[in-house]
């Protein structure tokens, strides 16, 4: 597992430290430019935000999940607690 | 070998600061705890997802937003209205009480609490029918002055992002006064307040993202 991560992370590494070509790109704008700037902020923004979406999403799923477990952990302690030998009748 | 046993637990005093978990020589195992109780509702996750979709509806129409803000070099353009900020601010902090109202109410209804419930329920209600009115007023006011959807890229972007807020709060509201009626009837409970719960997460998100766009169209 940590040798596959090891290998994403220089292909990754070695991608990026390409230059990047957006001539070819129909939706990116080349060049100075305010309407050029404009473009490329909203499009910034729009590609991040489902990637924020998503994280909120899975880390509210992920804390929900966490609590749920805590309180059925606390609720079977509650329960075992008070099975003790003399509650038994052993 | 038998008498020694007997004798052996006659003799024998239990401990009683050893508690034996059940299943380990302990006493009667309890009663079996539901493995797969889940998480949440289906119609909790529902709503988790429908927010998702509105908030990548409302990021459409920040990007088309941005375009243009971004690529104006002058904002806002010459010759339009200017935008009632001071009024709008404390419109906001309207709204922003109301998400503590709400709050307010969701943890009544989890203690069930009915008479707490209802009345932060209604002032909820309240204080967004109030941040909906002075909206309104204010759009009366620009359309006064000019400022239409169709007077220029402005306005239609105004109109259209703070247009689809106002919409979304108007709603809100109308959910959150069924819910009211609801909460009256004595309709939720500590064990299930699932319809109070969705319709607080939705009001949270219409009012999360109400200072967003207050810094996008009208400070920024």
């Amino acid at each position: 597992m940590k040798k596959f991560l090891l290998n994403c992370l220089v292909i990754v590494a070695i991608l990026s430290s390409q230059a990047a070509r957006a001539i070819a790109c129909a939706v990116c704008l080349s060049g100075s430019g305010d309407g050029a700037d404009g473009y490329n902020a909203s499009l910034l923004f729009l590609m991040s935000t489902p990637y924020l979406v998503v994280g909120a999403i899975a880390g509210g799923l992920v804390v929900t999940y966490r609590r749920a477990q805590r309180r059925r952990e606390q609720a079977e302690d509650g329960m075992t607690s008070g099975w003790n030998q003399e509650e038994s009748g052993r | 070998m038998a008498k020694d046993s007997a004798a052996r637990k006659l003799t024998e005093t239990p401990s009683l600061k050893v508690v034996k978990r059940p299943g380990f020589g302990g006493g009667e195992p309890p009663p079996p705890v539901r493995p797969n109780t889940p998480i949440g509702t289906n119609a909790w996750l529902g709503t988790v997802m429908f927010l998702g979709a509105e908030a990548m509806f409302f990021a459409g129409l920040i990007g088309a937003f941005l375009v243009f803000r971004i690529g104006s070099p002058v904002w806002p353009p010459p010759f339009q209205p200017r935008l009632p900020t001071g009024i709008t601010g404390i419109n906001t902090m309207i709204l922003l009480a109301s998400a503590v109202t709400m709050h307010l109410a969701l943890r009544a209804g989890r203690r069930g609490e009915r008479r707490r419930l209802v009345r932060s329920l209604s002032w909820t209600a309240s204080l967004g029918a109030i941040f909906l009115v002075v909206q309104g007023y204010e759009w009366l006011r620009l359309l006064e002055f000019g400022l239409t959807v169709s007077s220029s890229v402005y306005g239609g972007l105004f109109y259209t992002l703070i247009g689809f807020h106002a919409a979304h709060v108007l709603g809100a509201l109308i959910w959150l006064v069924m819910v009211g009626f609801n909460a009256r009837r004595g309709k939720y409970t500590r064990q299930n307040h699932t319809g109070l719960q969705t319709c607080s997460m939705y009001w949270t998100f219409v009012v999360a993202l109400w200072p967003v766009l207050y810094g996008l169209v009208y400070l920024y």
